[in-house]
């Protein structure tokens, strides 16, 4: 690995629809076993960096070095293997399957190439499906679950791939509060235990602050701060962000 | 020699326009493949036959009963038929639009036999000068009304309130919705209008040449590569699509010998659908 | 079928066993009847490997079929075997599915559907126009079998029974297997298997050029049995046709849908062609739709669902 274990560089990436900058030379790096928060605002090119750093959107400007390796022109199933995935937004599972084949498709064209045939694929599903709960929904078909369950079955999925990078885009969307403590807790006891990399994107402050050991703050598809999530509480320029000019002055005045 | 064909081709491809934009938009807008627009298209031929034989009805006049019943037989045929097995996916689609050709060529097959049938007309042997060329005066006829309707068709698109809706819809499903279209309605309707173009071109292509179920398959095959140069549920495009093929098909001919028509066709169709899948004109919708 | 793992052998043995000893209690019309079957049994598989599983469907598949009757057709004409000819058909159909599915795999749904019905109408104008290779418009014909025809038609019986066991046998070991997984995700959400490491363009060629072996195959058997064929007859857009209504009516993804669905709809056809012969097409056409409305899973979909109710029935009963 690169100095200090920086296991991902994302180095003044850039992707432009026309006129409109959805992400503006973005630069930053994620060490080995961190959580990062990626945070901002509606619109501020969170999902767009995910895309473009999975392969799934082609990039405008910038790199993307993951393990050493310029990933910045692979393909997306490419960048799976070699141990950089995502979850989606919006949940996209395999309809027509059931969780527990979702869940070993995850496993057979993952990462590890020794154990990607079926008996050890579906031993190994079988333990993630443990690992985040969802036993008793294994022989269920995907259209049948509800949806906090539809995110547990898309995270065991994508755990499944023993990824050493997951980039969580927005799991707690949809969720009410006791499921985002549920998956919260869910989260970290996974990264404990599989000795993973997260990037973590939301845009609900209270979710990112407890679990991260970083915060990346986006605006406008810049990136605005970077910093513990101490110091990017207090920033001005995020509340600004989140909030508008008017609250930020009244905390400077205050603080 | 070069003058003649050229005007061959575009006379030829007037007819062609016509005919391929009530499958663009049946495709691009409604989404539906209909495998039975070649049916629909002989059969506005039949019914100009028949009000030809029983009142001496020249097929310019009686092309309006064609599109007529053509239209309701298309709004009839998606309401029943289509509308309710859209969400099946393609397979469902198109293999109900071939049942349906199956069942309008039997009827066909019946009541007209495969024989080729012809409209004699009485000025049908008139031509006028341009140039070094004879133009058709049928064919010229044919190809001035092609044109009004392919006007007309589009002034619908664009002034009507049911015209908007239908391009409001085709741009934005849900959006259309939201302002209170009946996104099914608009469906239907544009259906409808795309089988009674079928039935138009059916009574023109009458006028000039001779019909039978045979022409059944090979006009499916030329509305795809039209609908597909032009980009589907696209007007103009589809006007050039048609022109385009009318111009490939006479040159080929010439060239070629007509037998290589279909394959020229079709390579043109699957080069295009790879190199510019939203069809030579992009990805707009009309206009 | 039914749970027990062994009992399904079983019954396929019985069945295979009964296949083989049929002929002797038949008439030389059926024994011709039940091959053709067995064929379309054949290409449908196919066909619901692409379709029923993958979610791309090859409207034109039946060039395959074509190919595999033409080359084996040209390849007999200079003296080769059927023995001899049979790889090189397969391989042409296997090359032409991988030349062309590159490219045209790309494509979504419709336009997919559309661009194989373009390459088949393609190759017809090139087989029907190349008439000093293939004989053109009017057909060609392949050497006749020095034997009476009764052991002629019982020999191709057995071999097309045999290709139909081998095609269903390798379509559900492949639907079994990691490759198999790959290709039904591709057909539950594309993009998902890209994002999961699955090389979706992979799968794609490889289910198309698996769907064109198993169709060559037939296409070759075809054309070696009638010892004549046409251009019209082996790429008749009928046979797409035909297989896509097989495919529905046994129901779409199952292994046994495709056999099931080319007796349901063959025996159907012995039916109208003999009561309706005027109006055969139109007989055709109300059938489909009436498939369509009321076994949209066909026959092996609905007692699936039925069997699922029942079972939540009951689980429903045991839990009150």
């Amino acid at each position: 690995m690169g100095e200090n274990n920086i296991i991902l560089k994302i180095e003044t990436l850039s992707k432009h629809f026309g006129a409109l900058k959805a992400v503006d030379e973005v630069s930053f790096e994620v060490k080995k076993g961190e959580i990062v928060g990626l945070i901002g605002p509606n619109g501020a090119g969170k999902t767009t960096l995910t895309n473009l750093a999975t392969g799934a959107l082609p990039k405008t400007a910038g790199k993307v070095i993951f393990k050493d390796l310029d990933i910045s022109n692979l393909k997306p199933y490419q960048i799976a293997r070699y141990g950089l995935t995502r979850t989606f937004q919006v949940v996209k599972p395999l309809i027509g399957m059931t969780v527990e084949e979702n869940v070993l498709v995850g496993s057979l064209y993952g990462r590890d190439k020794r154990n990607t045939d079926m008996k050890n694929a579906s031993k190994r599903a079988r333990e993630i499906i443990k690992l985040v709960g969802l036993e008793s929904k294994k022989d269920s078909s995907v259209s049948d679950i509800t949806l906090p369950d539809l995110k547990k079955m898309e995270f065991a999925r994508v755990l499944a791939m023993e990824p050493e990078v997951l980039f969580l885009d927005e799991v707690m969307a949809g969720l009410n509060p006791t499921e985002v403590e549920e998956a919260s807790i869910l989260v970290k006891k996974v990264r404990q235990e599989k000795d993973l990399t997260i990037v973590y994107i939301e845009h609900i402050m209270r979710a990112v602050m407890g679990i991260s050991d970083r915060i990346v703050v986006l605006h406008h598809g810049r990136k605005i701060v970077d910093g513990t999530p101490q110091e990017v509480v207090n920033n001005s320029a995020v509340i600004e962000a989140y909030l508008g000019k008017r609250y930020a002055k009244e905390v400077n005045n205050e603080g | 020699m070069e003058l003649q064909m050229l005007i061959n081709a575009i006379l030829l491809g007037g007819l062609y326009a016509l005919m391929g934009i009530g499958f663009s938009l049946q495709w691009g807008i409604s989404g539906i493949i209909n495998l039975s627009y070649g049916a629909m298209v002989i059969l506005g031929s039949y019914i100009s036959l028949e009000f030809f034989n029983l009142f001496h009805l020249d097929p310019f006049i009686s092309m309006i009963m064609s599109g007529a019943i053509l239209f309701v037989i298309g709004a009839a045929v998606y309401r029943t038929l289509l509308q309710p097995l859209i969400k099946g996916g393609i397979v469902f689609t198109l293999i109900l639009t071939f049942a349906i050709r199956l069942i309008v060529e039997n009827i066909i097959l019946k009541v007209w036999s495969a024989d080729y049938r012809t409209i004699r007309l009485t000025y049908a042997g008139s031509n006028f000068q341009f140039g070094d060329a004879y133009v058709p005066l049928i064919k010229f006829l044919a190809f001035i009304v092609a044109g009004i309707l392919i006007y007309l068709t589009y002034l619908f698109m664009m002034k009507t309130k049911t015209g908007k809706g239908i391009q409001a819809v085709a741009l934005d499903k849900e959006g259309a919705q939201a302002v209170g279209i009946d996104v099914e309605k608009m469906y239907l309707i544009n259906f409808a209008l795309g089988t009674a173009l079928a039935g138009l071109t059916g009574s023109l292509w009458a006028s000039i040449y001779s019909f039978s179920p045979h022409l059944l398959g090979p006009i499916v095959g030329k509305v795809f590569i039209i609908a597909i140069l032009g980009g589907l549920g696209n007007i103009w495009g589809a006007a050039a699509g048609g022109l385009l093929l009318g111009i490939a098909e006479t040159a080929g001919a010439v060239f070629f010998g007509s037998e290589w028509q279909e394959a020229i066709g079709m390579v043109i169709m699957v080069s295009v659908l790879l190199w510019r899948p939203y069809g030579l004109m992009g990805k707009k919708f009309f206009g | 079928m039914f749970n027990n793992k062994q009992v399904n052998i079983f019954l396929i043995i019985v069945g295979i066993i009964i296949f083989i000893f049929l002929p002797r209690f038949l008439s030389g019309y059926w024994v011709r009847v039940i091959t053709t079957i067995f064929m379309y049994a054949v290409i449908s598989q196919g066909m619901n490997l692409m379709s029923g599983y993958m979610g791309y469907l090859p409207f034109g598949n039946a060039m395959f079929f074509g190919v595999g009757a033409y080359v084996t057709a040209i390849g007999m004409s200079k003296g080769l075997s059927f023995l001899a000819v049979l790889p090189l058909a397969t391989l042409t159909a296997i090359l032409v599915s991988i030349l062309f599915g590159l490219p045209v795999l790309r494509l979504r749904g419709h336009y997919f559907a559309i661009a194989t019905i373009g390459m088949s109408g393609a190759l017809l104008s090139v087989v029907q126009n190349a008439t000093e290779i293939t004989g053109g418009a009017m057909g060609t014909t392949l050497p006749i079998i020095d034997k009476s025809p009764e052991v002629t038609y019982n020999y191709f019986y057995l071999a097309m029974l045999a290709l139909m066991v081998i095609t269903s046998l390798t379509v559900y070991l492949v639907i079994k297997s990691k490759l198999g997984f790959g290709i039904r995700s591709i057909k539950a959400n594309e993009e998902a298997a890209n994002s999961m490491g699955i090389n979706t363009t992979y799968h794609k060629v490889i289910a198309w050029a698996i769907s064109a072996l198993f169709t060559s195959i037939a296409g070759a058997l075809y054309a070696y049995w009638m010892s004549f064929i046409g251009p019209d007859e082996v790429f008749d857009i009928m046979i797409a046709v035909n297989t896509i209504v097989i495919m529905l009516i046994g129901g779409a993804g199952s292994v046994l849908g495709p056999i099931l669905g080319a007796f349901v709809i063959s025996l159907l056809s012995e039916v109208v062609w003999s009561t309706f012969l005027e109006y055969h097409l139109a007989v055709l056409g109300i059938t489909i739709i009436i498939i369509v409305f009321f076994v949209p899973k066909g026959i092996t979909g609905t007692i699936t669902d039925l069997i699922k109710k029942r079972e939540l029935r009951l689980r429903k009963k045991v839990s009150v």
